[in-house]
C-alpha cells in the first residue's frame, strides 16, 4: 500500500553530523506518531517534509510529490515547526490571516478561516494580542492554527504538545482526533511517549536517524518479545526473592535498584507471570507489587533503540 | 483565491511592516536624523547663507548616500532573509505554495519600501533645515533630485544586500566592507575604476540633474539616463540571482544537528 508519506533510505547530513541515516518508513493514513528521543532526527525529517531541507540520498515523498519542491501541492500540507519563533510584532489573528494570504486565499476567506482556526485552538479571546506577549503554550497553539487554517490533507506537527498545559494538551489531542476523523492525515512527533500513545497505536520509532520500528504498537510489542523484559518487584525481603528467582533459566539478571526493590530481566515474561504465584506460595516470600516497565511505549522504545546499538 | 500578484502584495506588506518594527527601527530612525543634526549644528554657527546650503548638499553626497543610507539599507535588506533564517521564521513563507521568486520579489519590495521611510527624510530633511536655518533657497530641481537619488540608492543597494543576506551568514560584515571599501575607495582611483561602483552612478545622476552647486560637474559622470539604467539593472540582476539561489536554498538553520 502506498503511504501518505514514503521514505526510502533517506539520508541527510549536516556537515559531519548525520541528521537522518538511511531512514525508511511508510506513514499511513490517519494519525501516525513519530517517536524518538531528542536528537533522533525527528525535526530533520519534518524539515525535509516541509521542503526546508533537501535529502542527500534516498527518496522522500508526501502525497505522492517529492518533498523537496514547491508548488500548489504545498497547500495540501500544513506544517507546525518545533521552534517557538514567530513574527512577534504581529497579532495572533494577523499572523494566521497573513499566512493564509501568502497561500493565495482572498482577504475575506483568509479572515474567516483565520477566525475558525483560532477558535479551534481556543485563542479567539487572545487573537488581537501581539504574539510577543503569548505564553509558550499560546505560541504552540497559534502555530497549530496557522498549520490547519488552510484545511490541509496532511498535517505535520513537530512536538505540538510541547509547552502546552494539561488542559490545553487534552484540547489539542481532541482536535487532532477530530482532524483525523474528518479524513486528515497527521504525523505527530514527540519525545514524551505517553503523549503519542494516547493519540494513536500507529507509530514510527526513530533513533540515531533511522526508523527502528514501525506499525501498530501491538505489532511492535511482538517484535520485542524475544528481547529481555524488565520487571520491577517490591518486597520486604528482595534478597530472598532473588534467591528464589535465580534458578529460573529465563531470568537473565537480577539487581537491587533501591531498598525493598528487585529488578529482574527475563527473556520470557509470560512464563514469569505464570510461574510467579506458585513461587510465592512455595517459597513463602512476600511480593507487595509487580510492575512491568514494558507496559508503556517508553519501554518499547528503549528496547528497540538499545537493540540497535 | 488570489493570484501570484496578491501573494506578492502580501509578502511585500509583511516585509515592509517587519522593517518598521522594534528597537531596530527606532535606531535606524535616529541614525537617519544624523545628517539633519549636523546641518542644524552648522546652522547654529550662523555661516554664510550659501555656505550652509552647499554644506547640506555636500553632506548628502559624502555622508548621507555612502554611509547613512548604506547602513540603513544594509540592515533592513539583510534582515529579510538572514535574520529570518537565524530566527527560524522564514519557514512560514518557504513551506507555503507561494513561488520562491515571489518571496524574493516581495521581500525586496518590502525592504526597499521600509528603507525609503528612513532614507528619503535622511536626504531631504537636511536641505529643509538648511533653508530654515538661513541658507540660500535651492533651485526647484535640487530637493527633487536629492529625493530621487535617495530612491535610486535604495533601489540599487537593496537588491545587492538582499542577495548578500541570502548567500552568506556574514552578510552584515561583507556589506560593511562593500560599503566602506569598495564604494568609498574605488571612486578615488583614476580611470574607469569608479564606474564599477554604485556610488559613481548615483553621483552621476545628481550631477546631471542639478545644474549648479557642489553636486554638479561630477568628474567623468555618465549621462543621467545611463546612470538610471545601471542603477535599476543592478538590483534586477541581483534579484534574478537571489531567486535562483532561493529556489535551491535550504532554509533550515545550518547549526541544527537533528
Amino acid at each position: 500500500m502506498t503511504g501518505v508519506v514514503e521514505a526510502e533510505a533517506v539520508t541527510k547530513r549536516y556537515g559531519e553530523v548525520l541528521g537522518l541515516n538511511g531512514f525508511s518508513a511508510t506513514f499511513s493514513e490517519g494519525i501516525t506518531g513519530l517517536v524518538g528521543p531528542n536528537g533522533a532526527g525527528k525535526s530533520t525529517l519534518y524539515r525535509l517534509l516541509a521542503g526546508q531541507l533537501k535529502e542527500d540520498a534516498g527518496r522522500l515523498t508526501l502525497l505522492g510529490y517529492p518533498a523537496w519542491g514547491q508548488g500548489e501541492f504545498r497547500r495540501r500540507v500544513g506544517y507546525c515547526p518545533e521552534s517557538p519563533a514567530l513574527f512577534d510584532w504581529m497579532t495572533g489573528r494577523d499572523f494566521v490571516t497573513t499566512l493564509l494570504r501568502v497561500d493565495g486565499f482572498s482577504r475575506s476567506e483568509a479572515a474567516d478561516r483565520s477566525a475558525r482556526a483560532l477558535e479551534e485552538v481556543d485563542l479567539t479571546a487572545d487573537a488581537h494580542r501581539r504574539l510577543r506577549v503569548y505564553s509558550k503554550g499560546m505560541r504552540q497553539r497559534v502555530k497549530i492554527a496557522q498549520c490547519i487554517a488552510h484545511d490541509p490533507e496532511l498535517i505535520l506537527l513537530d512536538e505540538p504538545l510541547n509547552g502546552v498545559d494539561p488542559v490545553g494538551r487534552a484540547a489539542l489531542s481532541g482536535l487532532m482526533r477530530r482532524l483525523s476523523a474528518s479524513g486528515r492525515h497527521l504525523i505527530v512527533s514527540s519525545h514524551v511517549l505517553y503523549e503519542v500513545e494516547r493519540l494513536t497505536d500507529q507509530i514510527v520509532m526513530i533513533a540515531n536517524g533511522q526508523a527502528i520500528a514501525q506499525g501498530d504498537l501491538h505489532r511492535i510489542r511482538d517484535l520485542i518479545d524475544s528481547r529481555p523484559h524488565v520487571i520491577d518487584l517490591e518486597s520486604p525481603d528482595p534478597r530472598a526473592l532473588a534467591r528464589a528467582l535465580g534458578g529460573w533459566d529465563h531470568v537473565v539478571s537480577l539487581e537491587f535498584p533501591a531498598p525493598g526493590h528487585l529488578r529482574i530481566l527475563t527473556r520470557s515474561p509470560d512464563s514469569f507471570y505464570r510461574d510467579l504465584p506458585d513461587l510465592v506460595l512455595r517459597e513463602g516470600v512476600t511480593v507487595k507489587a509487580v510492575r512491568s516497565a514494558d507496559d508503556n511505549l517508553d519501554a518499547v522504545f528503549r528496547y528497540l533503540s538499545e537493540g540497535r546499538r | 483565491m488570489t493570484g501570484e500578484l496578491g501573494r506578492l502584495g502580501t509578502v511585500t506588506w509583511l516585509s515592509f511592516r517587519s522593517g518598521l518594527q522594534g528597537l531596530r527601527a527606532v535606531g535606524l530612525a535616529a541614525f537617519a536624523l544624523f545628517p539633519t543634526a549636523i546641518v542644524a549644528a552648522i546652522a547654529s554657527a550662523h555661516p554664510a547663507a550659501g555656505t550652509l546650503s552647499n554644506a547640506a548638499l555636500d553632506l548628502f553626497s559624502l555622508l548621507t548616500l555612502p554611509i547613512v543610507a548604506m547602513v540603513i539599507l544594509l540592515v533592513l535588506a539583510v534582515a529579510q532573509f538572514r535574520t529570518e533564517i537565524d530566527s527560524e521564521t522564514l519557514v512560514y513563507l518557504s513551506d507555503r505554495s507561494i513561488a520562491r521568486p515571489t518571496v524574493v520579489a516581495g521581500k525586496y519590495l518590502g525592504a526597499a519600501g521600509s528603507a525609503l521611510v528612513f532614507v528619503v527624510p535622511a536626504g531631504v530633511l537636511p536641505l529643509a533645515v538648511a533653508i530654515l536655518g538661513g541658507g540660500t533657497a535651492y533651485a526647484a530641481a535640487v530637493p527633487g533630485a536629492v529625493a530621487e537619488a535617495a530612491v535610486l540608492a535604495t533601489i540599487a543597494y537593496t537588491g545587492f544586500f538582499l542577495f548578500l543576506g541570502l548567500v552568506t551568514r556574514s552578510a552584515l560584515l561583507v556589506g560593511l566592507l562593500f560599503g566602506f571599501l569598495w564604494e568609498e575607495l574605488l571612486p578615488l582611483l583614476p580611470g574607469d575604476v569608479p564606474r564599477i561602483t554604485v556610488i559613481f552612478y548615483l553621483r552621476s545622476y545628481l550631477s546631471g540633474s542639478i545644474a549648479s552647486g557642489p553636486l554638479s560637474g561630477y568628474s567623468g559622470a555618465v549621462a543621467t539616463g545611463a546612470a538610471v539604467a545601471v542603477l535599476v539593472l543592478v538590483p534586477v540582476a541581483f534579484l534574478v540571482l537571489a531567486s535562483l539561489v532561493f529556489r535551491y536554498f535550504e532554509t533550515a538553520p545550518e547549526k541544527e544537528s537533528a
